[in-house]
């Protein structure tokens, strides 16, 4: 099990835990985060699932891929700690991880 | 793994998707299939419903269960299929609407997908609500003082295949026709096809090609800001042929109008019909993203799709085999107790969380998502602002028959200007 840490827009954390290979994603639905609306259901199809990535976390991330950088792109407000929580997967290089949802998804 | 067999049959009183009564209110028999538990066999279309929501769910989700027959069906099976759906001799409907980015999985969706999708994202989107109110703004200065008008002709079908067609790069004086076109491809979907209506579907696929091609040509010659300009661009590049390139204008057309039209009507419908619901968007605006999203839910305007498992599954605790065709009841799953509580058959602009299934999942969730929300909020925001009251000026509206779409065929209000 893994540890990973959402950040709501006012500042609230909240601590969860996740198993090997379940996305950022799957974790926020399956714990009532209701900030990530992940409405595809995690295809990298309709960018609802958008966070900031904690800048503790700068750098430790696999990058993103194609497809996943094209739709940040074109999310609102996007930033360089932008990711979509969907194509995150956690793993033990990823225990603890910390991220901060935006306000609104669209 | 065992192949599931067709044992029970659900055709007749439960599940009359062509009735009236099913038009009118399909609740019930969505009801009645989702409490079936396991999925039931619809021998009319050789198919598995499937209702329940987390079963629709997995299935729209699972990359393995596909649109196109073609990962295990050989081009001969394929035609034969065809011609016993009557899907056959329709040249242009075959080459651009059979064919589509919705009806491809893997690889050719992906890149088809790619291609169009910046256009459809909430940043591009959210740049053209100037545009789209200034457009429903200038509608609504024309009905607001006629006292009644059908709701779904004199606005909700006037503004969806306008944006879209601005989007693409149609000129607004066109748009009326390419409903026309839209409607009489659309209409050949549905579960009650006839020969008249596979030569009307195949007229105006024709049309439309032809129409098309001129604009394409139109924009080679003078390039614009337009996504119409920027697929032949993809087109040059080597991103996708120009069939591709046709079929998927159509389809961004096609997807454009219909269905956001549906969901205006029948979440205006859902406002009257709960009027407790319309006073508490009126006095907290800010309801009107979760209100959206409930009218969806609630109305799910493409009720049914359709998929095909390429490996041997299990769906609701039942095998089924390779090749299995599954009928996906959106409308059922968004209704289901087991996700939205015991509320479920209660509109509630409030709502929240709401993850329905009314746009689909998976790699095919709706492109256009965004901005079908944009243009109903910008007309829902509009009408109560500018209207003091508004009131169904008719008995009962009619539901447009069929499984494959769901919204009233006219919705007669009274408006009473602010």
């Amino acid at each position: 099990m893994y540890r990973v840490t959402f950040v709501d827009a006012d500042g609230k954390a909240r601590e969860l835990t996740a198993n090997a290979g379940q996305s950022v994603m799957s974790v926020a639905v399956a714990n009532g985060i209701d900030q990530i609306l992940a409405e595809c259901g995690g295809s990298c199809a309709c960018g609802t699932c958008h966070c900031y990535v904690d800048d503790s976390w700068t750098g430790k991330l696999p990058a993103p891929d194609d497809s996943e950088q094209g739709m940040i792109e074109c999310l609102m407000n996007p930033t360089e700690r932008s990711r979509l929580t969907c194509q995150l997967k956690m793993s033990a290089s990823l225990d603890g991880l910390v991220v901060h949802l935006p306000r609104e998804q669209y | 793994m065992a192949t599931a067999t067709p044992k029970a049959s659900v055709h007749g009183a439960a599940f009359e998707p062509l009735s009236t009564a099913f038009a009118q209110n399909p609740y019930p028999a969505y009801a009645a299939l989702r409490d079936k538990g396991e999925p039931q066999f619809f021998p009319d279309f050789g198919m598995w419903l499937v209702a329940r929501f987390d079963d629709v769910a997995a299935i729209a989700r699972d990359n393995s269960i596909v649109r196109s027959p073609e990962f295990f069906m050989s081009h001969e099976e394929i035609e034969a299929e065809k011609r016993a759906q009557n899907w056959h001799d329709m040249p242009h409907h075959s080459r651009f609407v059979q064919f589509s980015m919705l009806d491809s999985d893997g690889e050719v969706h992906d890149r088809l997908r790619k291609q169009v999708f910046r256009e459809f994202t909430p940043a591009f989107v959210a740049r053209q609500r100037g545009m789209i109110q200034s457009f429903v703004d200038k509608l609504v200065d024309g009905l607001i003082d006629k006292g009644e008008i059908d709701f779904v002709e004199d606005l909700a079908a006037q503004v969806p295949g306008h944006i879209i067609g601005r989007v693409l790069g149609v000129p607004d004086e066109d748009c009326p026709q390419l409903r026309v076109w839209s409607e009489n491809v659309v209409k050949f979907f549905d579960i009650d096809r006839n020969d008249e209506r596979k030569t009307t579907a195949e007229k105006a696929t024709t049309e439309f090609y032809h129409y098309l091609q001129k604009l394409m040509a139109e924009r080679r010659a003078a390039p614009q800001e337009d996504l119409i300009t920027r697929l032949i661009a993809a087109q040059d590049a080597g991103h996708l042929n120009e069939d591709e390139l046709v079929s998927t204008c159509m389809l961004i057309l096609m997807a454009g109008h219909g269905s956001t039209i549906d969901v205006l009507g029948s979440g205006m419908h859902a406002l009257l019909r709960f009027p407790d619901q319309m006073e508490r968007l009126r006095n907290d605006p800010g309801l009107i993203h979760t209100a959206i999203q409930e009218m969806f839910r609630f109305e799910s305007p493409l009720p049914f799709f359709h998929r095909y498992s390429t490996t041997d599954c299990v769906v609701g605790g039942k095998a089924f085999a390779r090749g299995t065709k599954f009928g996906l009841l959106y409308g059922a799953a968004n209704r289901d107790p087991a996700a939205f509580g015991d509320d479920a058959g209660s509109f509630d602009v409030g709502r929240n969380p709401n993850r329905h299934l009314a746009f689909g999942g998976g790699a095919h969730f709706c492109l256009g998502n965004h901005l079908a929300r944009l243009d109903m909020e910008v007309i829902f925001t509009t009408l109560i602002k500018r209207l003091k009251s508004i009131s169904l000026a008719e008995a009962e509206p009619q539901y447009k028959p069929g499984l494959s779409v769901r919204g009233p065929k006219a919705l007669r209000l009274a408006l009473t200007p602010a």
